[in-house]
């Protein structure tokens, strides 16, 4: 039952998601993680990518995956190093099916969260599927529930965009131009 | 009455084909677009959510600011409420001076365009960046947005090349993808460098202290990521009480305003969060929030406006409506574009600034129809037309027309010398100029029709009603139109209440509903034609009033009440009056409907709704089956048939530059069905449709729907 149920959530988040050109995967493991991430990185010419470690790429060894695939991983300074970096790697705390959308709820508001998910023009988010929750008004009330609001809760849905010109839709303006979701079970 | 100048901008507005062009594709899509949104979801469901919480806000605005203020202060902000707008700027100043901060980055606050923050802060010697793509465009062109959620719409992208080129000192080529790339590039540089961030917010919350931004870009969220100072610049209308009542307004503030299930990115802040400082430590930000009231308190204190708190600004109003779809938001003169706009203008700028702009609104009312907020928008621009016509006083011209319409004897006395001297003139030059204001729009593109030879109250008198062991009696009110110009729909209306059983009578001392007056804004003409007519019609002594004009029927039903509420003894037969009144479609339906009939002969018949039949009446099904109902008649449905016809009353004699393209789109979503008859239930909507449709397809009939059932049907008759 938790498994169909889980899988129609991700069905749904799929489908949004690609509807506001993101891309969504959805592995077993974290070691497969790291290993499609790489793959993915690669196809896209990436050569280096801020890494945020969470508990997902600790246990998959993203770095290391990821160095072996010659990608060079930078996972501090971050202020220094997201504005010239190809990619971006944060692990995320919930995502909507309802609408394909993620949800950065750091308890710290960690501000290299913000940096490695914004200023890189690919920002790849890694997720529990656990995590998937059905609805909007359920995420609202899940933050709500948090022992205290967290400083920083963003929505993330799809890569960024701008209609300001003509009304011509346009994909990335000034935060990233590729949003890659990837679900762990 | 519009001023010259203000007429200027008018007709630049649709010399200008840019802009035309660009809002009218946006125009056309975002309706059905709007529609796709929303699909799956309940819309009144969530309109009724954002109601019940902001209305709740607006009742405890105080406890809602201090409540706000206690919990963002426990999580570390600091809270400033200021009055008016040049505290604002001091507040902001004095900061960024205490501060050191030489660089600002703004992400998108129509608060600070209301109050121009940026001229006050570049004149201390700031360097202030618009972050938001339409924002930095006009920023660079030195000019004001023009629509509340997409501020540059009004230009192409050549312009913004040429823009781009003029500041950057190189040339951009006119391709929007790389418009976008060039905007990325030099803004992000000016991220990287800010000390200050200055933000707007979507929402407030009580409860927590968090602040809610949606946007598309990521602006936001490197606004308040990257510099070390945060300011929040908020108007106090932004308050919601509880965390979780921010759903509501998620569900529909994307939908409405841009079509989008949700934007890109939604980011709430709660207390300064950590950033990072030039010596690359890790610390919270200074971070403040101003909660700003500058007019607002004065026009939710006011029991007419005090609804203008649910407005959560997604301006859809603008995206649907008529006449900003054709001059766009420079037109409306100031910070805060379309209807909203122009009640906005009048508490937060100036009275002065609304007076032209409020002149703009058709009064056709789709904006309430789809406003998250449920604001009926074009009642209380009425409101301020009534205010302002009060406190100055209408020209001579109009109040002349006026005091002659409520003057019943001068009136139809007048109508009837009209109806023998046009004679000579009928076709080509109509002597109905000398009728009321509201019936003399002289236009090129449009003929009008003459006034009758006989009035319908003469008719009335030669008409034998053949109702055996009648069920009741009901009074007929006809309203000008259909009392001088159009009298046989009157006779329609008899023959088929008749056929319901009851017997019609025509109470003799009725006159103008006073709508006329009523949209020019002069409330004391308009009463004493809402007495006059309450009166006369005497509704204790009947059990029902048919009306075949909706706007007339929405002063019998509405209007009346409103302007006699002061009187508890007319206020009562105001409500009785309105009790019974119905509009002829409706109280045909509810006796239901006549008996199958119909000549049989095929007729392709589409249908316009008048605007105040549907919105203000809910009527538009009734009708529909009354006339399907009918042998012969097919009846095909035409794009946008509850789109405003562009009469809308003196509105077409005002603005006929405006009214003729409003016209002319309803004449092409006409003639594409290629319906042989256009079938409306207001007088008003008939004439319109017909002067059009006489010069450009005289083949099109546009016929009233008591008319045509009567013609359909009498045929009938004639052949048993």
């Amino acid at each position: 039952m938790a498994n169909a149920r889980s899988a129609e959530l991700y069905d749904g988040f799929k489908a949004k998601l690609e509807a506001v050109s993101g891309e969504c995967y959805r592995v077993e493991t974290e070691e497969e993680a790291g290993k499609l991430i790489g793959t993915i990185l690669k196809d896209k010419g990436v050569q280096n990518v801020a890494l945020l470690e969470g508990e997902v790429s600790k246990k998959g060894n993203f770095a290391q995956q990821l160095k072996f695939m010659n990608i060079d991983v930078m996972s501090d300074n971050f202020r220094k190093v997201t504005p010239d970096a190809q990619a971006g790697i944060t692990q995320v705390s919930y995502a909507i099916a309802e609408l394909g959308t993620l949800v950065q709820a750091d308890d710290d508001a960690n501000v290299d969260q913000r940096l490695c998910s914004t200023l890189v023009p690919i920002h790849v988010a890694v997720i529990r599927t656990e995590k998937l929750l059905p609805s909007l008004a359920e995420t609202m009330s899940t933050i709500h529930r948090l022992p205290r609001i967290p400083g920083f809760v963003g929505f993330i849905t799809g890569p960024s965009r701008t209609s300001d010109i003509e009304r011509v839709l346009t994909i990335g303006v000034h935060g990233p131009q590729q949003l890659i979701v990837v679900f762990v079970d | 009455m519009a001023d010259k100048q203000f007429k200027k901008k008018i007709s630049d507005a649709l010399d200008n084909n840019v802009l035309r062009g660009a809002l009218g594709r946006f125009g056309d899509t975002y309706i059905t677009a709007r529609e796709k949104a929303y699909e799956g979801y309940d819309f009144p469901s969530i309109r009724e959510n954002i109601v019940k919480v902001k209305s709740y806000a607006a009742s405890h605005l105080d406890e809602m600011i201090d409540q706000f203020e206690k919990a963002a202060t426990a999580r570390g902000a600091k809270v400033f409420r200021a009055a008016t707008g040049e505290d604002v700027k001091k507040y902001i100043s004095e900061l960024a001076k205490r501060q050191g901060v030489k660089h600002i980055v703004k992400s998108k606050s129509m608060a600070s365009e209301e109050i121009l923050l940026n001229k006050a802060l570049m004149a201390e010697g700031i360097d202030v960046q618009e972050t938001d793509l339409g924002e930095w465009i006009l920023q660079l062109a030195g000019q004001h947005p023009s629509h509340m959620v997409m501020p540059a719409i009004h230009m192409t992208k050549e312009e913004v090349a040429d823009i781009f080129s003029g500041h950057l000192q190189r040339l951009s080529q006119p391709v929007i993808t790389e418009l976008v790339k060039t905007a990325r590039v030099e803004l992000r540089k000016k991220f990287l460098e800010a000390d200050m961030g200055i933000s707007g917010a979507n929402m407030a919350i009580a409860e927590t202290g968090t602040l809610m931004m949606v946007t598309n870009e990521g602006n936001a969220r490197l606004t308040s990521t990257l510099p070390r100072v945060h300011v929040f610049l908020v108007g106090i209308e932004k308050l919601v009480p509880k965390f979780e009542d921010a759903t509501h307004i998620l569900q529909a503030l994307p939908r409405s305003a841009t079509a989008q299930q949700i934007t890109s990115y939604v980011t709430m802040v709660t207390g300064p969060t950590p950033a990072y400082y030039e010596d690359g430590s890790v610390k919270d930000k200074e971070f403040h929030i101003i909660l700003m009231d500058n007019g607002r308190r004065k026009m939710y204190n006011d029991p007419k406006f005090k609804k203008t708190f649910q407005c959560i600004r997604c301006a859809s109003c603008l995206n649907v409506c008529p006449a900003f779809q054709l001059v766009g938001g420079h037109v409306y003169g100031h910070i805060y574009t379309g209807g909203i706009g122009t009640i906005l203008t009048n508490f937060l700028n100036s009275e002065n600034d609304a007076k032209n702009p409020q002149n703009l609104c058709l009064q056709c009312g789709k904006c309430a129809e789809v406003c998250p907020g449920n604001l009926d928008i074009p009642e209380m621009i009425l409101e301020l037309r009534n205010r302002m016509g009060e406190k100055q006083g209408l020209p001579f011209t109009q109040k002349f027309a006026l005091d002659v319409v409520s003057n019943r004897r001068l009136f139809h006395s007048l109508l009837r010398v009209a109806s023998k001297a046009q004679k000579p003139f009928t076709k080509g030059q109509p002597v109905i100029r000398h009728l009321p204001l509201f019936l003399s729009g002289m236009t090129e593109k449009k003929s009008l029709p003459a006034v009758a030879d006989i009035p319908f109250r003469d008719v009335f008198k030669t008409i034998k009603q053949d109702v055996k062991k009648p069920k009741g009696k009901i009074a007929f009110y006809s309203g000008c139109l259909i009392d001088f110009v159009y009298p046989r729909i009157g006779e329609g209306v008899i023959s088929a209440l008749n056929e319901k059983g009851y017997e019609v009578v025509f109470p003799e001392g009725q006159s103008c509903c006073g709508a006329p007056a009523t949209y020019m804004g002069d409330r004391t003409n308009a009463r004493k034609l809402a007495i006059m007519n309450i009166e006369a019609l005497n509704a204790e002594s009947v059990d029902y009033v048919v009306s075949a004009c909706p706007t007339c029927t929405h002063a019998l039903k509405d209007s009346f009440q409103e302007l006699v509420e002061d009187d508890p003894g007319l206020a009562a037969r105001a409500a009785e009056l309105s009790r019974k009144s119905f509009d002829f479609s409706k109280l045909l339906s509810d006796l239901g409907g006549l008996e199958p009939g119909g000549d049989g002969v095929p007729l392709k018949v589409t249908y316009h709704d008048s605007c105040h039949l549907k919105r203000k009446m809910g009527v538009y099904a009734e009708q529909r089956k009354l006339l399907s109902d009918t042998a012969g008649v097919e009846l095909i449905e035409m794009k946008e048939s509850d789109r405003c016809c562009g009469f809308a009353g003196s509105y077409s004699i005002k603005f006929p530059e405006l009214s003729e393209p409003i016209l002319e789109r309803k004449l092409n979503n006409i003639e594409a069905t290629r319906a042989k008859v256009v079938a409306v239930d207001c007088p008003g909507c008939l004439m319109q449709i017909s002067g059009g449709l006489d010069k450009r397809n005289p083949n099109i009939k546009v016929v009233h729907t008591a008319e045509l059932l009567f013609e359909k049907r009498k045929k009938n008759s004639k052949k048993n």
